[in-house]
């Protein structure tokens, strides 16, 4: 494969985020995802094959290990920032059409709930998997995460509650957006809610970590 | 110096100094175990920490039920004429308790917009960690109130149970509504949203057994059911039990 390609893998992995940053120690003074996205544009490298064969890997990776407890919270947040880094440079690729989102997520955490960190994180990972991510906030109720899906048609929904009693008001958004959006996906986590849950409410996936979302989008929401 | 009234409730504001937070015991509960953590989060971490005391308002307090006026059944206890279905793991540490004391304690909202803000600007990093930091404070301040119970109930020759806390091994959340309505309006600033959602986030509420044959049980996580909780201890070592 590409050298530059493996470079960048390999900086969103370890999540070198520029040759300033002094972070991981190991790779002080090295070029960044940052600069290894600008060399491989440069290089002629197609924007397609940057994001599929550099970025989107190495954020695999960090999902997977994240998802074996081999790393944690803080290292996702680094490599999501090489991965927004080298993003940076491919922005005009997205912006002229040349390259597209695997597709859409409108994620939120349902009402009554204030909870923000878990889907943030959970936003973080999918985007750095190629989706576009439509983050609706905390406290939503079931209207406007409707409303996104009128203005996102084709998108995909996802649902975040950290406690058993915001948990329930899952039920009546995914109720409320299928009544008129019958086919649109809609996969459900966070710390109480549990795969048997996700079935009884009529959602289409549960998962209890970030790489299982971007496993469920990538097998069960793309048309191909 | 506390605030009394006839009610038998106190209620403090220690300072995060006197919670003695421990930089150690906030990176274990990202998940890094023997320490290894990479140098940016400790750095970051003991950045954060004196910056802890112009963001917290830490407040906590409880109330003691009058002796002899709570009922502990199989898995539920009546106080004040109110029924609470703590499920029977609670309910069986409970057992021989002839008072409660129900407490509540809260690092305040400005954590969280602190937080929030770090956030907004772009450094997630260092919101996530501030989010961390106010999760260790409220339970430091769990913690320490505990140790304020223990002062306050000694002089009647009462012991105390652990601490136990509604949405915790089949107390439902929504049993914080009961609970609240046994404190004072507002107690510590708390407000119980329809979802039993605590505003500020960073609270925490629960109760803990008291009278004369009650003792502390095993340590806490042993008896939690959420089993693959990424904060599960086998052991806790020497005064580091957590909620
Ligand atoms: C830290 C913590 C606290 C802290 C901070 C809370 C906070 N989040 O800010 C404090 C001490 C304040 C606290 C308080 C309480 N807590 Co608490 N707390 C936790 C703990 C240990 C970790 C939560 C956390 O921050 N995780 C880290 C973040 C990053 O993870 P996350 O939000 O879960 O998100 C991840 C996944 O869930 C998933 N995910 C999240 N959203 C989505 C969405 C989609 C679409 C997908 C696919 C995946 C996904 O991916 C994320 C990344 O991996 C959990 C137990 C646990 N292991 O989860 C209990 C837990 C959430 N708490 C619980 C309870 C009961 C409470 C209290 C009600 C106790 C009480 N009576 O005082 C209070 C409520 C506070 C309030 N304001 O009302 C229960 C909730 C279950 C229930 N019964 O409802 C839990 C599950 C513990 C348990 N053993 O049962 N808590």
């Amino acid at each position: 494969m590409n050298e530059l390609l493996e470079s960048l893998t390999r900086c969103v992995e370890r999540g070198k985020v520029n040759s300033k940053s002094p972070y991981p120690p190991d790779l002080k003074g090295q070029d960044g995802a940052d600069e290894f996205a600008r060399k491989a544009i440069d290089a002629g490298i197609p924007p397609q094959e940057i994001l599929s064969n550099g970025l989107i890997i190495g954020m695999q990776r960090v999902g997977e290990r994240f998802r074996n407890k081999e790393i944690f919270v803080p290292d996702v947040l680094m490599a999501a920032k090489a991965m927004a880094a080298a993003m940076g440079h491919l922005k005009p690729f997205f912006q002229s059409d040349i390259l597209k989102h695997k597709g859409t997520i409108v994620i939120g955490t349902v009402l009554g709930d204030l909870h923000d960190i878990g889907k943030k994180l959970v936003s973080m990972v999918i985007e750095g998997a190629g989706w576009e991510v439509v983050d609706l906030g905390t406290d939503v109720s079931p209207e406007k995460f409707l409303k996104a899906v009128d203005e996102h048609p084709g998108c995909v929904v996802g649902l975040s509650a950290l406690l058993t009693t915001t948990m329930v008001n899952m039920e009546s958004t995914v109720k409320h957006v299928k009544a008129k959006h019958p086919n649109v996906k809609v996969i459900i986590g966070g710390a109480p809610v549990t795969e048997e849950f996700a079935l009884k409410i009529g959602a289409d996936g549960y998962s209890s970590d970030p790489q299982g979302a971007v496993e469920f989008l990538n097998s069960r929401c793309t048309p191909n | 110096m506390p605030e009394s009234s006839s009610l038998d409730v106190v209620m403090f504001s220690p300072s995060a100094e006197a919670l003695g937070v421990d930089r150690d015991l906030v990176v274990a509960d990202l998940g890094y175990r023997n320490g290894e953590a990479p140098d940016m989060v400790w750095e970051l971490v003991d950045d954060l920490l004196p910056q802890l005391p112009a963001h917290v308002e830490i407040r906590c307090g409880f109330r003691i039920l009058p002796s002899g006026s709570i009922d502990v059944g199989d898995d539920s206890f009546t106080a004040n004429g109110m029924q609470f279905s703590t499920g029977p793991i609670i309910a069986s540490q409970l057992k021989r308790s002839t008072s409660l004391a129900l407490f509540v304690s809260t690092v305040g909202l400005q954590m969280e917009r602190w937080s929030a803000q770090l956030m907004a600007e772009g450094d997630m990093m260092k919101g996530f960690l501030v989010d961390a930091l106010a999760s260790e404070v409220v339970e430091r301040a769990s913690v320490w109130l505990e140790q304020r119970v223990v002062d306050h109930i000694a002089p009647r020759g009462w012991k105390i149970t652990n601490r136990y806390s509604p949405g915790y091994c089949d107390w439902a959340v929504s049993e914080q509504q009961k609970l609240f309505s046994l404190l004072p309006h507002q107690f510590c600033g708390i407000t119980l949203t329809a979802s039993s959602l605590m505003v500020p986030i960073k609270s925490l509420s629960g109760i803990i057994g008291l009278g004369p044959d009650v003792k502390r049980g095993a340590f806490q996580c042993s008896i939690c059911d959420l089993k693959d909780c990424y904060r599960r201890r086998d052991d806790p070592g020497p005064a580091k039990e957590k909620a």
